[in-house]
């Protein structure tokens, strides 16, 4: 099934969360991650964007598409959590929210773009991990990625991911996905927001864009002229 | 705005406002009509100039003298200058998603709570964005040119029959470089006792 | 009878269709049911075909921008409107007032920004009256947001919003869209790249009063002097818990130089054809009949 080859259109002059978003169920709870960068057109309207929206106590979302729709549609999902919380007299299972998500995307997927990632924890199931994509689907996954910046890194988390891994690999399962698909699309960048959430509360963790995992990034070309260690380069005089 | 064609301004002066108008009517390049004002009193003291659309300058005329009617029926008492730019400015942002092809201009003078007469000018644009100028307000097709002259020749302070000469200068000078505008003016000086109206002579071609 | 010259006076039986079902004949209004119109529309669109485009509506070029500071908030905004390529005030004001501690600066479409600040002003002091409670700033960010979003765009403003109110100093940037963000430091409008590049370079946290106010006119001031859209004078406010300062052209780097000599018409100058004068002043005569002879009985 192809649910993320869809090319995004965005009224001009709209804002676009380009992004890299994620989430991994674990043992203990899920971990959920994202990129800081919006962007209109050419310019990065806010480089430490936080795309993980709270929408109810264990129950956080990622956003991706237009920033404009998944505000909106991650407002309206945490006031109907409220008010479920209030009518139900307990908390509302993930399922529950992805599927408040899932009806408002499907319903309106000709005025939306939005494509949404669902994670918490809940007494029923535990952990769990649900991929919204553009169109309004709906699709329980052990892990999940989005944004512009997933479609880099498929192979990487394909290739990568194992069952049965505790809290701290998969944190690193997620920083190193996030930050090789920031590093490969153009949308995504900045740092690297994301949230442990577990039965006890939610956890936040933040990478500064200059402590990103580093990969191989290339080297020198063979036939270059290397400066010696220590010899200064003058700019190129400039008369005023 | 170019369909029928058309140009209106005002000037602030030394208590008195004044405010003036081309009198042609064209449809596209043929001219029509040498006859056609495009400024209504609204009140003795409120003037409105209006440039665009021949049909809804005649459409927003009736509509205006509606609401002020019935603003002076609730209330009891003849609108303000400021008030009326409001009221033409909330009608025209009504429909701001099918406007109407108008860019309203208002002179008038408006009373101070002592009971003194200040000089009032606005204009706005087609969807009712107010601008409360302190020397001088354009529209219409001739707009460009009447600012460049206007920027030159008003002075501050001028007395009605000085500013009757500047504002009456701006425009002819401004409409007979505009296709158009033009064939002939109407000039409104407005001090506190009188409302001097005169029609001024110009090229008709 | 009163429907028919209602009807005649707003153009006709066209108006039929937005006549509300709650319309009461027995209370005749100036005010018409509230909303848009779409009447023109179709007429417009018959006329774009015919190749008379829309005329050009004001714009704010603008650069505005927000900026906290230890004590609060500093917007900053220039004053040029322009329509086209032409400049259609040269002052006009962009801070718009929102409520006693919270202001919003607008760029886009100018009719726009004014109304929807406007409107959210006049909803934010009855939901302060119906609370009992200072206003906050997320209040008035939501109403924005919901606003705009309702339109998906249409209503062109771009907003920066800033306030102080129980719980501390809010700045955000509201798009045309409906989204938001929370920042420390925002810009927008066309000169909004020029002011974010001062403030990158320039902002500190916890800065004081006079460094934020600098900071805010040099970021204006890159607007002004490097965006074609942005121009004159600055305008700025400074919100803290305590005060709320609206300060007026603070900054006029570009006032026009002295006439040195004036065009004065001689009188008589321009040829009429024909004049009316109206005279706004009416005189009596009063006639006194049998005075003298008689006074009048007023026991």
């Amino acid at each position: 099934m192809n649910v993320h080859n869809e090319i995004q259109h965005l009224k001009s002059g709209e804002v676009n969360l380009g992004t890299s978003i994620m989430a991994v169920q674990f043992a203990g709870g899920v971990i959920i991650g994202a990129d800081s960068r919006t962007t209109t057109g050419s310019y990065i309207a806010n480089r430490v964007t936080d795309k993980l929206t709270h929408v109810h106590d264990l129950i956080y979302c990622c956003r991706s598409g237009s920033a404009a729709d998944t505000q909106a549609i991650a407002d309206m999902v945490h006031y109907y959590l409220q008010m479920y919380t209030q009518s139900a007299g307990e908390r509302p299972s993930v399922q529950v929210a992805a599927s408040l998500f899932q009806k408002l995307c499907y319903e309106n997927k000709d005025a939306l773009s939005a494509g949404i990632i669902v994670a918490g924890w809940d007494k029923e199931v535990g952990p769990s991990v649900y991929n919204i994509p553009v169109g309004g689907g709906m699709f329980r996954q052990p892990w999940a990625i989005g944004g512009s910046g997933s479609t880099y890194v498929y192979g990487y988390c394909d290739s990568t991911y194992r069952e049965g891994w505790g809290r701290d690999e998969t944190i690193e399962f997620v920083k190193n996905t996030l930050a090789l698909a920031m590093s490969r699309d153009g949308s995504s960048g900045g740092v690297i927001r994301m949230c442990v959430i577990t039965e006890d509360g939610v956890e936040r963790l933040f990478v500064p864009g200059n402590e990103l995992p580093k990969f191989w990034e290339g080297k020198d070309l063979p036939g270059l002229v290397r400066l010696a260690k220590g010899t200064d380069i003058v700019p190129m005089a400039v008369e005023v | 705005m170019e369909y029928n064609g058309g140009s209106v301004v005002a000037m602030v002066g030394k208590d008195c406002v004044a405010i003036a108008c081309d009198l042609r009517l064209g449809n596209q390049a043929l001219g029509v009509s040498s006859n056609f004002p495009k400024i209504f009193p609204i009140t003795d003291r409120i003037y409105l100039g209006m440039s665009g659309l021949a049909t809804d300058l005649e459409t927003l005329r009736e509509r205006f003298r509606f609401r002020v009617n019935m603003y002076t029926i609730k209330e009891e008492r003849e609108i303000e200058p400021q008030t009326f730019a409001h009221l033409v400015s909330s009608t025209l942002y009504e429909h701001r998603f099918g406007p109407y092809f108008i860019e309203p201009v208002i002179a008038g003078l408006s009373k101070t709570p002592s009971g003194d007469l200040k000089p009032f000018i606005a204009a706005a644009d087609l969807i009712g964005c107010l601008n409360f100028a302190k020397d001088f307000v354009v529209s219409g097709t001739a707009s460009a040119k009447i600012y460049g002259l206007a920027e030159a020749l008003w002075e501050p302070d001028l007395e009605p029959e000085d500013l009757f000469e500047t504002i009456s200068q701006t425009l002819m000078n401004a409409v007979d470089r505009d296709a158009f505008s033009g064939w002939g003016c109407l000039v409104h000086v407005l001090t506190k006792d009188k409302v001097i109206t005169r029609t001024l002579k110009s090229r008709m071609d | 009878m009163e429907i028919l010259s209602y009807l005649n006076a707003c153009g006709g039986h066209r108006l039929l269709t937005r006549i509300p079902p709650s319309f009461d004949m027995s209370v005749p209004s100036v005010h018409l049911a509230s909303g848009f119109d779409f009447s023109n529309q179709i007429r417009n669109n018959f006329l774009a075909e015919r190749g008379i485009p829309l005329p050009k509506a004001t714009s704010t070029g603008t650069t505005i921008v927000g900026c906290l500071f230890k004590d609060g908030i500093v917007l900053g905004a220039d004053t040029r409107a322009t329509e086209g390529d032409i400049v259609a005030d040269k002052n006009c004001e962009k801070i718009h007032y929102i409520t006693e501690n919270i202001r919003c600066c607008g760029a886009g479409t100018a009719a726009d920004t004014e109304f929807t600040t406007a409107m959210i002003s006049s909803n934010m002091e009855l939901h302060a009256l119906w609370t009992g409670r200072k206003p906050r700033v997320v209040t008035a960010m939501t109403m924005l947001k919901q606003t705009l979003f309702k339109y998906q765009g249409q209503i062109g403003a771009a907003l920066v919003l800033g306030g102080v109110d129980s719980a501390g100093p809010h700045l955000f940037t509201i798009h045309p869209h409906g989204s938001t963000d929370k920042l420390p430091f925002v810009t927008m409008g066309s000169g909004s790249l020029a002011a974010m590049a001062v403030f990158e370079s320039g902002w500190k946290p916890n800065m004081d009063r006079a460094e934020a106010l600098q900071l805010v006119k040099d970021a204006i001031f890159a607007g002004i002097f490097n965006d074609l859209g942005s121009g004159s004078n600055v305008d700025a406010c400074i919100i803290t818990a305590t005060s709320t300062e609206m300060l007026r052209n603070v900054e006029m780097p570009n006032q026009r130089a002295e006439k040195e000599n004036k065009y004065e018409f001689k009188r008589g100058t321009t040829a009429w054809k024909k004049e009316e004068v109206r005279s706004l002043i009416t005189s009596e005569q009063v006639t006194l009949i049998g005075v003298g002879d008689e006074s009048m009985d007023t026991s």
